[in-house]
């Protein structure tokens, strides 16, 4: 069923319209009016910081889309994300940096481009290698097996290895100028702020496009029973790979906008905590799309906000300054429990139930 | 009604956090200074200490002694617990209030950071000491890479890769040359630090060539975590190569983890420690492992004094922490404090010297302040600095001290300027 509820009188008489983009025109207005918002009236409004911040929202939105499209729509537990954000992040800092583009591909500032897509999907494959036990294990035992991704990945093969190249050491730095989309060379935060809000809503609609399709159905049957899915005739490896093959597509997606976004790279970058702060990116936002999104920004924008609270504090209580840092710790893990008790769907639910107070005014009942 | 409760405490949290969050834009007009610190991450074991003599330095000392000629300053600093991406939204919150420089810290961050602070003109005086931020013109290395520039940052201190070149000679110089194998076998180093870290793998390239030039081999490098508390097989894997010494480019906890695990494992090796690794907690957490018995030595490099050693300005220091950080015990107290004062010692003259030419701005502070700086003399037991223009490396050497008898005793001060004018001139120049 769609997760829209129509307002009131309105009704579909087919499946087809249940399941379309534009299910009305309100619907319709209203995402234009949010691509209106986020193309044009944020970056004219917001100044450099909130630009950073809002380009921080979309980073960890990317990651959490892919852990969302793992956990939320295949039940497929993983706590080794980061390790195909780091995949997608070298792919593309390497080609960027070491490949060897034809001339009329640097000129024509492609050389990015094409590396987000590579980077995507050789992320995407290197998922897959990870998620084969999923053919065989499940639940804690799956998660295992994600953290084993995060340690061979990030530890071993990054760490020894590919970040050697170059022999800077172990980091890379991408000098301005390096990144360009066709005649843009990616220097200030707007123009990196273009490029993650083009690639969430792709990604986005990418990810809503499949997850209405066969595809996303025999995933959904899947995370809810798989045995019952295999019985109805799903190939249920095969169908599980495959959400590992998009959710590393994902994040390599992730990776390769965080090289536009940060100039430079190392395996610091992606340390198993942010795995498991992208998991409970998806616990605070809820399931769907939305929740990774609403997630993301809870996570992102309230600690800056909790953060700039303490600096007039800190006039009067200077030790607030220290002791904020634990704070902030501890909020990360207060902030997964109070939403566990108190708003276990999450985020996403509670705007759900929002939009449809509206919708079903005056009859909400 | 439990929902209510909690609806009831949270909306008014959150309009506080929100109004006092927004307020920060109008904040009264003073001199700013910015801070990103690591209190609770990887490095936080050194962390803590120096952004509590930082704070000390910025918030107390600097207003107390007239401020910038008489402007007060205010201080605001961060956690950002070593997270390289709370570190650029830090910096780019820092700048949107209007932070005249920054006290950084970490070199992931920093490097990561240096190509936008070059950008910014914003003065970045960090806590890390790599090489690679010293050389603030656009240089083209022997292999024909390109290298951008690092103008904007600056420290205190001798870089890492001088403190390794350092360690080395006077080891070289104190240790080999009275071993019985000195002259029938080439002297033996190893490599103990945590790869993915730019802070600990910075000055590894230089210290490798600098074995070279002495004309030692160099063994299998171990990779040994910041968090590390157990580094056996690090150490066994050690073993075979026999190393005379052993350089670790950690902090102080991983370090005594890698020092006590050599001392279980009979491994007989001298050890070279960096800045970071090598504080008062160091004998404190390896023990018996740092007690200098059967020939063995463990040797650090120290840009400047350690906590409350006789030297100027030391009084100062010890009466801040005292006056407004008690519940710190005394005895608790680091050199990390004292290389904060160092650091905000030489950005406190930068911007003094800027405002007295009349232009107390952040290029003003770079060009009229540190870059007027010939052998401006810190105190705290640190060398004099100079900073040219196309020259940050503040030192050109460092003391290196040897833990012996309960005490830190200075072994020699090796200037690897004076002892390798060529390649400190041009070959070793900014890595």
């Amino acid at each position: 069923m769609s997760r829209v509820w129509l307002p009131c009188g309105d009704y579909h008489q087919r499946y087809t319209e249940d399941q379309g983009w534009w299910q009305t025109n309100v619907i319709k207005g209203k995402m234009i009016f949010l691509l209106l918002i986020v193309f044009v009236v944020f970056p004219l409004i917001l100044d450099e910081y909130w630009i950073g911040v809002a380009n921080m929202v979309g980073y960890t939105a990317l990651g959490a889309l892919g852990v969302q499209l793992l956990i939320g729509y295949a039940g497929l537990i993983t706590l080794g994300h980061a390790a195909f954000i780091a995949v997608g992040a070298y792919t593309s800092t390497l080609l960027i940096l070491k490949f060897p583009w034809p001339e009329f591909i640097l000129n024509l500032g492609l050389a990015y481009p094409i590396s987000i897509l590579v980077a995507a999907i050789v992320a995407g494959l290197w998922s897959v290698l990870f998620g084969l036990p999923s053919a065989r294990v499940k639940g804690f035992y799956l998660i295992l097996t994600t953290m084993a991704a995060q340690f061979i990945t990030v530890d071993f093969i990054l760490t020894q290895y590919v970040s050697k190249i170059g022999g800077r050491g172990q980091a890379f730095s991408l000098p301005p100028g390096t990144i360009k989309i066709g005649p843009w060379a990616m220097e200030t935060d707007l123009q990196v702020y273009f490029v993650m809000i083009t690639l969430l809503t792709l990604t986005i609609i990418m990810m809503a496009n499949l997850l209405r399709s066969r595809v996303g159905r025999a995933w959904i049957a899947i995370r809810d029973n798989d045995i019952a899915a295999e019985t109805l005739g799903i190939n249920i490896i095969w169908y599980k790979l495959l959400n590992f093959f998009v959710a590393g597509f994902i994040g390599g997606i992730a990776g390769a906008f965080w090289v536009c976004n940060c100039a430079a790279l190392s395996p610091e970058h992606f340390p198993w905590f942010l795995s498991l702060w992208l998991v409970g990116v998806i616990l605070i936002g809820g399931a769907g799309i939305d929740g990774a999104i609403f997630g993301s920004i809870f996570m992102v924008v309230i600690m800056e906000l909790l953060q700039m609270a303490s600096i007039p504090l800190g006039e009067h209580y200077p030790r607030i300054l220290f002791d904020f840092a634990f704070i902030k710790e501890m909020a990360f893990g207060l902030a997964i429990c109070a939403f566990l008790i108190y708003e276990p769907r999450g985020l996403s639910y509670r705007w759900w139930q929002i939009k449809n107070y509206f919708n079903l005014w005056p009859f909400s009942y | 009604m439990k929902k209510g409760i909690v609806l009831k405490l949270l909306v008014p949290f959150l309009a506080v956090v929100f109004l006092v969050g927004f307020s920060t834009a109008a904040v009264a007009k003073t001199i700013k200074v910015g801070g990103l610190k690591d209190t609770t991450g990887a490095t936080s074991d050194v962390g803590k200490d120096a952004a509590l003599g930082q704070a000390e330095f910025w918030q107390y000392y600097v207003n107390d002694h007239g401020g910038i000629n008489g402007k007060k300053v205010k201080y605001i600093w961060f956690d950002y617990g070593y997270r390289i991406p709370e570190a650029l939204t830090k910096y780019k919150l820092l700048k949107r209030m209007g932070v005249l420089a920054i006290m950084g810290w970490g070199t992931g961050d920093t490097e990561a950071l240096s190509p936008t602070v070059n950008k910014d003109k914003l003065p970045y005086v960090s806590d890390s000491y790599s090489a690679h931020l010293t050389r603030p013109v656009d240089w083209v290395d022997k292999d024909g890479k390109k290298h951008i520039g690092t103008g904007y940052n600056l420290f205190f201190s001798s870089d890492y890769s001088t403190n390794a070149r350092a360690c080395l000679t006077a080891w070289y110089d104190n240790k080999w040359k009275k071993n019985p194998a000195y002259g029938k076998r080439k002297a033996r180093l190893a490599c103990c630090y945590m790869f993915p870290s730019p802070y600990a793998s910075a000055p590894i390239a230089a210290i490798k060539n600098h074995a070279k030039t002495l004309g030692m081999d160099v063994g299998p490098d171990q990779d040994v975590s910041l968090f590390a508390l157990d580094t056996k097989s690090q150490i066994m894997a050690l073993q075979k190569f026999k190393p005379d010494v052993i350089w670790h480019g950690n902090t102080t906890m991983s370090v005594s983890a890698t020092l006590r695990d050599c001392y279980a494992l009979g491994l007989k090796a001298n050890h070279i420690v960096n800045n970071w690794g090598y504080d008062e907690n160091l004998p404190r957490l390896a023990g018996a492992a740092m007690k200098a018995a059967d020939g063995l030595s463990v040797m650090g490099a120290t840009p400047c004094a350690f906590y409350g050693q006789k030297t100027d300005m030391m009084d100062e220091v010890v009466k801040y922490a005292k006056k407004y950080n008690p519940g710190v015990p005394q005895e608790k107290r680091l050199n990390r404090t004292v290389q904060g004062w160092c650091n905000g010692l030489v950005l406190w003259e930068a911007m003094k010297r800027a405002d007295k030419a009349g232009d107390l701005t952040r290029v003003g502070i770079m060009k009229k302040g540190f870059e007027t700086m010939r052998n401006f003399h810190i105190g705290l037991g640190a060398g004099d600095v100079t900073y040219l223009p196309t020259d940050h490396r503040a030192a050109t050497g460092c003391w290196v001290q040897e833990y012996k008898n309960g005490k830190f005793i200075k072994v020699q001060f090796v200037d690897i300027k004076k002892r390798w004018p060529k390649q400190w001139a041009s070959e070793w120049f900014g890595w």
